[in-house]
């Protein structure tokens, strides 16, 4: 057995497999909570948010990349796993005059082709997963950060923009008795 | 020669250990061993931190007593491999760095029943390491 | 071949003598405009210090030393005003400030002469094999630490740059100039600070003789 094979060819698995998945996963959540909006763009977060915490060990483990110490480097890894696992390159733009806060900004989002937002749903932040992954991922690495969508294609935007804010960063837990 | 593995996480939970030849056991148990590794791992960090004339990046890499080496490599995310190895083994980081990548994240990361901060119980995971271990150079030659 | 310090540590753990041989000195001092774009810590009423944000050789880790010329103390400025007010204020820029890598004061030396006597007793509890000495190399990215333990229990410590070699053989000519200048002098009394002029000018004879033909001359 041996899953290494399967695990780096992106060929073998159709980007229309992964939009269909997503798209009816969304829509059993939405069943699920009631057609409550509020809480499924929450549970679309979190859900992001505990892929982001397993997903950071493979991009950290293929890249051996070292811990970032300032925002660029971080926004430089990011572009860089949105290359891996999505296959699409991000810009980096709209910095924050103090370099703490900057936006992702991509047009083929490959989790809503075929999808169009009925009008009642209007405020369902669909990609909000990949915020979460965004999040829960650079907290594993000691960085606390907001991360939302401020344009979506799928409310007429022309394009998907993800903000990433830094709120501050996160101390190792260390043993009592230990410096 | 390895000797054993460590796997903590950043909280100092002990993930994995396991061992392939230690002629010396026994002598405090086990709990407090890892303990005691962990907090020795931690004042090593600091230490190193402090003791540095310039700026570190990756810190400590590694100790040698007369008899044996131990090597440590801390992923950006927190996570410890500490593996100890007899004092000649060469390239014993990016064999961890590998074990990291090929075997850690493929058979425990992936891993849905895998609650992490929780002992890794997975027999997959141990024999998967078990034969990358021992098909490593590191693993069998005994240097002196 | 670089030598940073060197360190001797007495049977019982305390730091009986410390040579800064050639630490470098890590300042940055820089223009600022508002808002700034460095994120420091305030929790350590000893120092500001940067945690995130590091460009321009400042770095995560290093201390603020001045603004606009006037060196801090603790949280405050020579004019009394609190640094973290002035850093907030958009008016204040735009900011000259001045950051160096934390030096080791002597206390942190003792202290950490004491932690490397229990880290080398520890190393040697938890080894996988019978009998082992403690911690005779350390290697971290940005030097390597040796060390000679004698049969009495002194510890003999070499910092340099990392990947140099013949330390062994360095740590023995330091050892017998320890028991020439240090021990035979009967006003040096044991686990005491060694305070002996000679002992320090052989020893940097020895450390400029290194620096200049090598190890193997000796």
């Amino acid at each position: 057995m041996s899953r290494q094979n399967t695990r780096l060819d992106q060929k073998k698995v159709n980007t229309e497999l992964l939009t269909l998945a997503y798209g009816s996963f969304v829509t059993q959540i939405l069943h699920d909570q009631n057609l409550n909006i509020d809480e499924v763009n929450k549970n679309l977060e979190r859900i992001g948010y505990n892929i982001g915490l397993r997903l950071i060990e493979d991009f950290l483990s293929r890249t051996a990349a070292p811990r970032c110490l300032e925002m660029r480097e971080t926004a430089d890894r990011i572009q860089q796993a949105f290359r891996i696992y999505l296959n699409i390159q991000p810009a980096i733009t709209n910095w924050s005059s103090s370099s703490d806060e900057f936006s992702l900004i991509f047009e083929n989002n490959p989790l809503i082709d075929f999808v169009e937002l009925p009008p009642e749903f209007s405020n369902l932040r669909y990609s909000a997963i990949i915020c979460g992954c965004i999040r829960g991922a650079l907290e594993m690495v000691q960085q606390e950060v907001q991360c939302f969508l401020v344009q979506d294609q799928l409310k007429s935007d022309s394009c998907t923009e993800i903000r990433v804010k830094f709120i501050r960063r996160l101390e190792d837990a260390i043993p009592a008795g230990e410096d | 020669m390895i000797n054993n593995l460590y796997i903590f996480d950043k909280y100092g939970n002990l993930l994995y250990y396991d061992e392939w030849n230690r002629p010396k056991k026994g002598e405090i148990k086990q709990e407090e061993e890892q303990k005691l590794m962990y907090g020795m791992l931690i004042s090593i960090k600091s230490f190193v931190n402090r003791l540095s004339p310039t700026d570190t990046r990756e810190g400590f890499l590694y100790y040698k007593t007369n008899k044996y080496a131990l090597h440590y490599l801390e992923t950006p995310s927190g996570l410890k491999f500490v593996m100890n190895t007899d004092v000649a083994a060469m390239n014993v980081r990016e064999f961890l760095q590998q074990l990291y990548g090929k075997v850690w994240v493929e058979y425990v990361v992936r891993d849905p029943l895998w609650e992490p901060g929780t002992e890794v119980t997975s027999s997959l995971f141990k024999s998967k390491l078990d034969d990358f271990v021992k098909q490593s150079p590191i693993f069998g030659i005994r240097n002196i | 071949m670089i030598i940073y310090g060197i360190f001797i540590v007495s049977k019982s753990g305390t730091l009986i003598f410390d040579l800064d041989y050639n630490i470098p000195r890590i300042e940055n001092e820089k223009t600022f405009s508002y808002p700034l774009d460095l994120v420091l810590d305030y929790n350590d009423p000893k120092n500001v210090s940067v945690i995130f944000g590091q460009k321009d050789g400042i770095s995560v880790g290093h201390v603020l030393l001045s603004v606009n010329g006037s060196s801090t103390s603790g949280h405050t400025l020579e004019d009394g005003r609190n640094i973290k007010e002035v850093l907030e204020t958009k008016e204040s820029y735009p900011l000259t400030l001045k950051f160096s890598r934390p030096k080791i004061t002597t206390n942190e030396k003792i202290s950490l002469s004491s932690v490397f006597y229990s880290l080398y007793s520890i190393a040697s509890q938890l080894s996988p094999e019978l009998k082992s000495s403690g911690i005779e190399i350390l290697e971290a990215d940005t030097f390597t630490l040796h060390c000679f333990q004698t049969k009495t229990g002194v510890k003999f410590i070499i910092i340099s740059e990392v990947g140099v070699h013949g330390m062994d053989i360095l740590l023995k000519k330091i050892y017998e100039l320890y028991a020439d200048y240090a021990l035979k002098n009967p006003f040096y009394s044991l686990e005491m600070p060694i305070r002996c002029d000679q002992f320090d000018t052989k020893l940097q004879a020895l450390l400029e003789q290194v620096e200049k033909t090598g190890i193997n001359n000796l």
